[in-house]
């Protein structure tokens, strides 16, 4: 069972399948979360997961319907590995009410905007809202500004994501899943953040 | 299944002339000026599903020239989606067939059709929703009007009927953004309207494989039916290759029809496994189910359907084990070889006497001298015996059709596009009045000779050469009849079925 199917042409830093013959049960060694994308329409949340999952990325818009679903394993340097479960949601209006049905029981959700639409940015804003007052308490809050090599159209400053993520005890990084800037350290810093399951 | 008896079936009256349809209950007729809408003797572009021309608005004269539009707006005139151009740029336009309805709703009955110089407006109410297209393409009536059910039907299959409460709450409600990102669902559901004869067959094909390999997969759906999902359906691309519903749950071939439309139109759902809400009008108009949906490769698809929000983690679970059965028993290679193999073709039609012991295969027949009875037949050339070119058959009690492939002389998209609406055009004149247990009809015109035979159990339409003589056509369809029975095993889904008969 597990990631295979879903995840042709993995790129070279995937190691191993799955990693949880183990039964499936958490380990310190072998943490499996469930983490769910979320933001506006268009930001870019699938292309950074097909970025981060297989390495590629698909200029032709592909919009989302309902969720997909694709996970992707990473090694950290202290030799643990994690097992992302990601969902990857629509962001559009018809199904923001089935929104929970996504991040209900999500360890990590990932709130992305476009950094050339301040828009989004706010829709970013209603999302860390909705999952500060509905999600799990201790769900780990990544914001993420996308399109960061359309930095000649930028209309979000740096410092207000940084700020806006500063106040909601978030983890903040700027990406852009054209040039793969900053997709694998997105996942890895979030790898570290989460919190480990005591040692037996 | 019964043969067309000799002496030749009897033939209705309008029998050689292409007559109008009379409508049993004749929709309201209002004579309008011709609209400003010229005819244009290209058909749209249907290569590509998407929306196209998003630039195009009502003043453009592009926009004016296409042979057949479809409009859906709210009660209050605001337009909720337009076949070509934008929406927002089209509000006049709307507001004008807004104006139209009401003033008709008014008069008491509601408008069903008006005849503008040669252009057809047909509406369809659907409470606050309106739904109108405006055609020039001579199709009759009733196929429009059952292309605007589809396309309501696909609107409530993204949203279910609760959209209604939105416009009671508030009768200007704006819908186009809970659409968002549906325009390519809708396109080519419209486009399928030329070339899928499900649309107005209102029955499902399936694709041909051996009794065992389809066994083995509906098995295997059955099991995970079992284990609480309400319907396993296993597609290779429009075509079904097994479909289980749990007991009393049945499934509409429409709702299949389009359930198939949103999942193939949606590019998201080849990319990885999926889960999304969807609803079927037909099941339940008002509540959404949820579908996992996963792609075993480029054609073969695997749709689980059930109540429960939170089932994803065990449809996965399901969709494995299903995938490792399909394997092992090499039923994804068997669809790929029937892929490749295609169906029935009129050039292979057997001869009537098939009495040759082991039952006929729908394997294909090597070279030509293989069958002596095809030489000896009188044909023009191209197509099958006695000039027959296609053939549509439908099992009343399956829910099931098959057709034959398409072959020469039918072999472009725009002479395939003019069979089908040729047999859409026999297919409504059969059904708008009360049929009797027999019934047949036989049509020429330049295109095609047209039979078509109507029994309690089946439905055959074929197109011949126009010049194709009768009594042979009608030869010809006995031994279709008797071709399908023969193969039965291998191009229909047998047995428990969870459609509604
Ligand atoms: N320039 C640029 N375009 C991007 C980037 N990420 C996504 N896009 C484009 O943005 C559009 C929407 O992306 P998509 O992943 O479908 O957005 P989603 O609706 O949030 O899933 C696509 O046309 C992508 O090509 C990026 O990092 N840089
Ligand atoms: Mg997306």
């Amino acid at each position: 069972m597990g990631c295979g199917s879903s995840t042709p042409g993995r790129d070279s830093r995937q190691f191993g399948r799955d990693n949880s013959e183990n039964g499936g049960g958490q380990d310190a060694k072998n943490l499996r979360v469930k983490l769910v994308l979320l933001g506006d329409s268009g930001v870019g949340k699938s292309c950074i997961v097909l970025r981060f999952v297989r390495g590629q990325f698909d200029p032709t818009s592909k919009v989302t319907v309902g969720a997909s679903f694709l996970s992707q394993t990473i090694a950290l340097q202290d030799s643990t590995t994690v097992k992302f479960e990601i969902w990857d949601t629509a962001g559009q209006e018809r199904y923001a009410a089935l929104a929970p049905l996504y991040y209900r029981g999500a360890a990590v959700a990932v709130v992305v905007y476009d950094i050339t639409s301040p828009e989004s940015f706010s829709k970013a804003q209603y999302w860390v809202k909705e999952l500060q007052k509905h999600g799990s308490p201790e769900i780990v809050l990544a914001l993420v500004g996308n399109k960061a090599d359309l930095h000649e159209k930028r209309e979000v400053a740096v410092q207000d994501g940084i700020d806006y993520a500063e106040k909601n005890g978030m983890f903040f990084i700027e990406t852009s899943a054209k040039t793969a800037d900053n997709i694998n350290e997105l996942f890895e810093e979030i790898a570290k953040r989460l919190p480990r399951p005591s040692a037996s | 299944m019964s043969e067309i008896t000799s002496p030749s079936p009897e033939l209705p009256s309008n029998s050689s002339s292409a007559s109008s349809d009379h409508d049993p209950d004749p929709p309201i007729q209002l004579q309008l000026p011709p609209l400003s809408i010229h005819d244009d003797p290209l058909p749209p572009p249907t290569s590509h599903p998407g929306k196209r021309n998003a630039d195009e608005d009502d003043a453009s004269i592009s926009w004016r020239k296409r042979k057949k539009h479809f409009f859906v707006l709210s009660h209050s005139g605001k337009p909720i989606y337009s076949r070509y151009g934008d929406e927002h740029k089209l509000a006049g336009f709307s507001a004008t067939l807004q104006a139209i309805i009401s003033f008709v709703e008014n008069g008491g009955d509601r408008v069903k059709l008006v005849r503008a110089g040669n252009h057809q407006v047909v509406f369809l109410v659907k409470g606050p929703i309106y739904l109108v297209c405006i055609s020039c393409t001579e199709e009759p009536y009733e196929s429009l009007r059952g292309q605007l059910e589809l396309i309501y039907g696909q609107v409530i299959v993204i949203l279910t009927k609760s959209i209604n409460k939105c416009f009671e709450r508030n009768s200007k409600f704006d819908m186009t953004p809970l659409l968002g990102g549906t325009d390519t669902v809708f396109s080519s559901l419209i486009h399928s309207f030329n070339w899928n004869p499900a649309t107005f067959l209102h029955a499902y094909t399936c694709l041909p494989l051996t009794y065992a390999a389809r066994q083995a997969a509906g098995a295997i759906l059955q099991d995970v039916v079992d284990s609480g999902v309400l319907f396993a359906i296993l597609m290779c691309r429009h075509k079904v290759i097994n479909l289980v519903g749990a007991q009393k749950a049945t499934l509409h071939p429409d709702d299949l029809l389009l359930l198939v439309n949103f999942i193939m139109s949606t590019e998201s759902f080849r990319t990885s496994e999926s889960f999304s809400p969807v609803c079927l009008p037909r099941y339940n108009p008002l509540a959404f189910l949820y579908a996992y949906i996963h792609y075993f490769d480029d054609d073969t698809y695997l749709m689980l359907l059930t109540t429960r929000s939170d089932a994803f983690y065990h449809l996965k679970d399901c969709r494995i084990h299903i995938e490792t059965v399909l394997l092992k028993s090499n039923v994804l290679s068997e669809v790929q070889r029937s892929l490749l193999d295609g169906g029935m073709r009129v050039e292979d039609l057997p001869p009537l006497p098939s009495r040759s012991g082991s039952s006929s295969h729908l394997g294909h027949p090597g070279p030509p001298t293989d069958s002596p009875y095809r030489s000896r037949e009188p044909s023009s050339g191209t197509g099958g015996a006695a000039g027959l070119w296609h053939f549509i058959y439908r099992s009343i009690f399956l829910d099931q059709y098959v057709s034959s492939d398409f072959s020469s002389p039918v072999n472009t998209p725009k002479q395939q596009k003019r069979l089908y609406r040729a047999y859409q055009k026999l297919f409504s004149s059969m059904h708008d009045k009360g049929i009797g247990p027999n019934k047949t009809q036989f049509r020429r015109d330049e295109n095609y000779a047209m039979l078509c035979w109507v029994t309690q159990d089946f439905e055959l339409y074929t197109a011949f050469d126009p010049l194709a003589d009768k009594a042979l056509a009608i030869k010809t369809c006995n031994r279709v009849c008797q071709w399908v029975k023969d193969v039965e095993n291998e191009i229909f889904l047998l047995g428990a079925s969870p459609f509604s008969w």
